[in-house]
């Protein structure tokens, strides 16, 4: 069996093609960004060498530190609401005994499918304060909550949030979904001679089995959290004024609207450290006891 | 297939409810899509933003249709998704099963490697790709998107394979082992078939991520005979006013196939994967 | 119910008469497209003498592709050996282009801005186009008034300008005033009173798009041309801070005017489509954008729609007629790595020189960065307001940048997220000053 695992040659193969189109294509691209973020460049040219100044610099703007409380209060939303959401509903499809379960399944991705423009365009519409749903719906049921969205600086970024964590609940829930279709049926039937109830069963048996698949769940909305881009590109340019900046926005706007992109790419090198702080923490966090599948 | 469960009843009524009512708000934006492809600014913003459109205008479809070759643009997106899937899950699944079963050196390492993809902003690497993309002559074929495409998505997908392949029990190997399997044989004929649900997923979700991908696309696609579908919304949005209608039309034709081919895929995929897991248990 | 229809029917004849312009283009996508696939499909050597430029432009609604398309058909008549490859430009604020020049895959003719200009010209991805100029007579058909926008501040040309000098218009309707009994605002105190009474009667008094970052920067440079008449120009050179008493009394006027209720809730996430509607619909009094608004206000509102000078400030009369907006060098650029350079510069020449022509007989545009041929006449006569513009242009005392015409890209950003910002009930004029300040600070290092 060591042998059987430790094959050199199976090794090289199986590793190899993605290793050579992964440093190729990402890897030195990443080196760039952080070569660069040590120039003062504005894109073209070769730029003059500033060593650490774009950094310095970073942590004396105020927009830096705005872009980084964005960026952790939208992966805390979309973190909590997917895994929840995911969670209960791939647990409803896989076991509620209803008619039309495949409909579910299929209606609780459709959000994936769509492009964000689309999705993008249909919340503008919904969080507009003069005739959006939103607001139509606080004034049917009587409560007087209109507001200004995405106009407002202090909840704008709430609220572009939960766009995205609307959208992109379907991939955790199709990932979380395939999981439990990967855990055999017995275990469930031994618990259920153990008496358990389903609720438990899942905690007992789900839970801890996709284990990874959580892990990796939560990867996704930390990170994808913390460089959120396009839906504040698309609903509010940033705006109010700055206040729904993220770091990936303030590395656009650096790079491309500022022409300043040694600053720009500090900002995107902050970021790839932060996202590897998060799975490290991550990796940390679920390490505590080995897989169970494993034995 | 799954243990029957009586006690949930319950709070069947009410939960029964919230599950109709989020597949409700799940669908609607398909709905709220296509009425917007029949309807002008106004329509859209103004005067009628959910109702039905008060005339249907196919002129937005027509205009569409007009402005960019259609069929083209939709055979170069088949194409590089297809293609960005197909290497994307094959490599990404050698990958996977090197670092999390067999024993060598480094293969934390690696992976963590590999995993850094997911956390950069492809807008800070556009021009490092692009000249990479030239540096290796893709500049001119599908390969110029195919292979960054595959790149950026080889990061999660390895990442989701890996956890697969964790939980997979090591008696799979044992036996076939045993049956005098190499480990090829045994990976591409044993341990493949037991990831179906995973495969099937990844598929889905690298087909979306490439069908939609429009930042790198915008840069990367010189040639005018290569562009992909999401491109064609350039035709429609201007520096000052945009024509929604038709954007909308052209979103609604990148979009309403892959809906129709995710659902067919996927109930294909849930039989199958249905027959698999009762032969297994 | 009515309204409705109306409306529809406003919308469908102008479906029919889009319709009925295009029908004449459509001839020239066909034999664009037929070009194209010519160029594909016929082996090189029949078509050796042929030249295929790419350009990169703006194609994407009627001010955009009208023009083009009727360049290339003019063009065809006259270069028979060039073809155009169309690159469509992205709103994607520069991005595409700045990796096209960042990889050495910038097309042989270009739209460019003026910060644009600046970088490409450090790294030499832009040719200067002085002989070009002189040789295809395009200086020759110059208006002086447009020198600003074709020579750059070092003297030389790097763009050709397909269009002319723009400016900010205060529109507003003249139906609600009568109905209202208002005064059309010449100061500052009749405008808050225009405001109240308007707001008493629900109307919005100003509909604006202020999702739009630029109409934002124009919105707060209106107000300082009303302190001081170089607005924000004067801030972009370096030459004035925020601090300094015209430009924080303008952000002061800003905040008070937001908090007035001089416009809509949730005015910052309000599109160009929403914001026009209302002032078309007569939901909205008065409606900021550029003078190429006339064409759509004089068709939506007729002699409703008119445009007012700026209401004056006590104490500030001498700054009536300094107007926002204004040029800046732009246009179309050519790639000095061209093959074609020499065939390239002359083709961007001859092309915006078609553009202006477009502008003019279709767009109702006689506001031009050249003299267009006498015997080109207007398809349809010149709005009422155009007329007035063209005859008080003599009277306009200065004018200020649009946000694409600023030359510090550093600035640029700035004032575009600060006076968007300001346009938000509680963002304070201090932290408006605080930011700006200090990225001027930073420009001037």
């Amino acid at each position: 069996m060591k042998k059987f695992f430790g094959n050199k040659l199976a090794i090289l193969v199986f590793t190899l093609p993605t290793l050579i189109i992964f440093s190729l294509m990402v890897f030195y691209p990443i080196t760039q960004v952080f070569y660069k973020s040590l120039f003062k460049w504005n894109g073209l040219g070769s730029g003059s060498f500033i060593a650490f100044d774009n950094f310095l610099r970073l942590f004396d703007d105020k927009l830096f530190f705005l872009s980084n409380k964005n960026g952790f209060i939208f992966a805390a939303i979309i973190t909590v609401f997917q895994l929840l959401m995911a969670t209960v509903l791939a647990i409803a499809v896989s076991t509620l005994k209803m008619k039309g379960r495949n409909f579910f399944r299929i209606a609780y991705f459709i959000p994936v499918v769509l492009s964000v423009t689309v999705v993008c365009q249909l919340w503008l519409s919904i969080y507009n304060s003069d005739y959006g749903l939103l607001n139509r719906f606080f004034e049917t049921i009587g409560l007087d909550y209109r507001q200004n969205w995405l106009a407002d600086r202090k909840h704008a970024i709430y609220a572009i949030a939960i766009v995205n964590a609307w959208q992109w609940m379907g991939y955790q829930f199709a990932l979380i979904l395939a999981g439990i279709k990967s855990i055999p049926t017995s275990f469930y039937e031994a618990a259920q001679i153990d008496g358990a109830t389903p609720v438990q069963a899942h905690m007992k048996i789900t839970m801890p089995l996709l284990k990874e698949t959580y892990k990796f769940c939560l990867l996704i909305s930390v990170t994808g959290g913390i460089k959120a881009f396009t839906e504040m590109f698309i609903m509010t340019s940033g705006g109010p004024g700055t206040s729904s900046y993220t770091l990936t926005y303030m590395m656009y706007s650096s790079a491309f609207r500022s022409n300043e992109f040694g600053y720009g790419l500090a900002a995107a090198a902050i970021l790839v450290l932060e996202c590897l702080m998060a799975i490290l923490v991550i990796n940390f966090v679920f390490k505590s006891e080995p897989t169970v599948g494993g034995e | 297939m799954r243990p029957k469960l009586k006690k949930i009843k319950l709070s069947s009524w009410f939960f029964k409810g919230f599950l109709w009512f989020y597949a409700f708000i799940s669908l609607y934006p398909l709905v709220w899509m296509v009425l917007y492809s029949f309807k002008n600014n106004d329509e859209i913003f103004v005067s009628n933003p959910y109702g039905l459109p008060k005339v249907f205008r196919f002129e937005n479809y027509i205009n569409a249709w007009s402005q960019y070759n259609v069929p083209k643009y939709f055979m170069n997106s088949l194409i590089v998704a297809t293609a960005t899937v197909v290497i994307t899950i094959t490599l990404a699944m050698m990958f996977s099963y090197a670092t999390s079963r067999m024993r060598w050196k480094g293969r934390n390492f690696v992976r963590t490697y590999v995993a850094l993809g997911m956390f950069i902003p492809v807008q800070a690497v556009l021009i490092p790709v692009t000249r990479m993309v030239q540096t290796l002559g893709l500049s001119g074929s599908h390969w110029a998107l195919i292979i960054p495409y595959t790149a950026f998505n080889l990061s999660f997908s390895t990442l989701v394979f890996y956890g697969f392949f964790v939980g997979l029990p090591i008696e799979l190997e044992e036996a076939a082992c045993i049956d005098g399997a190499n480990i090829f044989q045994t990976f591409f004929k044993v341990i493949v078939p037991t990831v179906t649900p995973a495969i099937a997923t990844l598929s889905i979700f690298t087909f979306l991520n490439a069908w939609n991908e429009f930042i790198l696309a915008n840069v990367l696609v010189l040639d005018q005979n290569l562009k992909t579908l999401p491109l064609g919304i350039l035709f429609f949005q201007g520096q000052f006013t945009t024509d929604w209608g038709a954007m909308g039309a052209t979103m609604v034709i990148a979009s309403i196939p892959t809906v129709f081919v995710y659902t067919l895929f996927s109930n294909q995929v849930e039989k199958a994967i249905t027959v698999g897991g009762a032969v297994k248990g | 119910m009515k309204k409705l229809t109306a409306l529809l029917l406003i919308f469908t004849l102008l479906l029919f008469s889009v319709v009925g312009c295009s029908s004449d283009n459509s001839k020239t996508e066909e034999t664009t497209a037929a070009a194209v696939t010519t160029a594909e499909t016929q082996p090189e050597s029949t078509e050796a003498e042929m030249v295929t430029l790419k350009i990169y432009a703006q194609y994407s609604d009627d001010d955009t592709k009208i023009p083009y398309d009727y360049a290339v058909v003019e063009l065809a008549k006259d270069y028979p050996n060039v073809k155009l490859e169309l690159d469509i430009q992205a709103q994607d604020d520069g991005v595409k282009l700045q990796t096209y020049a960042a990889t050495g895959n910038l097309p042989d003719i270009f739209q460019v801005g003026l910060s644009q200009i600046e970088t490409f010209k450090e790294s030499g991805n832009i040719m200067i186009l002085d002989d070009a100029a002189k040789s295809t007579g395009f200086l020759d058909r110059a208006v002086p008034s447009a020198s600003n926008i074709i020579y750059n501040e070092d003297g030389h040309i790097y763009a050709f300008p397909y269009a002319g000098n723009e400016l900010v218009l205060w529109y507003y309707n003249k139906a609600l005033f009568e109905q209202y009994n208002v005064k059309v605002p010449e100061t500052y105190e009749e405008l808050l009173t225009a405001i109240n009474t308007f707001n008493e009667n629900d109307i919005i008094p100003m509909s604006i798009f202020a999702k739009e970052k630029w109409i934002t920067t124009a919105m707060y440079d209106v107000l300082a041309t009303r302190f001081d008449s170089d607005g924000i120009a004067k801030l972009d050179a370096g030459k004035g801070k925020a601090s300094d008493e015209a430009y924080a009394k303008a952000a002061e006027t800003l905040n008070e005017l937001v908090k007035a209720g001089m416009f809509a809730d949730g005015a910052t996430n309000t599109n160009y489509d929403q914001a026009a509607s209302l002032f078309y619909e007569g939901k909205a009094a008065m409606f900021l954008n550029g003078q190429w608004e006339i064409q759509a206000a004089t068709d939506k509102l007729g002699e409703n729609a008119d445009w007012m000078w700026y209401p004056v400030m006590p104490g500030y009369e001498n700054n009536k007629f300094a107007l926002s907006g204004g040029g800046a060098p732009g246009g179309y650029a050519v790639n000095p790595k061209s093959e074609h350079k020499e065939l390239a510069a002359e083709v961007a020449a001859y092309i915006s020189e078609k553009y202006c022509e477009a502008k003019y007989m279709y767009r109702g545009n006689p506001i031009l960065a050249v003299k267009v041929n006498e015997s080109i006449k207007p398809e349809t006569p010149f709005p009422a307001m155009m007329e007035k513009l063209d005859n008080e242009l003599s009277n306009i005392t200065s004018t200020t940048k649009f946000a694409w015409g600023l030359g510090n890209p550093l600035f640029k950003v700035a004032i575009e997220d600060q006076s968007q910002f300001l346009m938000t009930e509680d963002y304070t004029p201090a932290e408006f000053i605080e930011e700006l300040d200090k990225v001027i600070e930073r420009m001037n290092q």
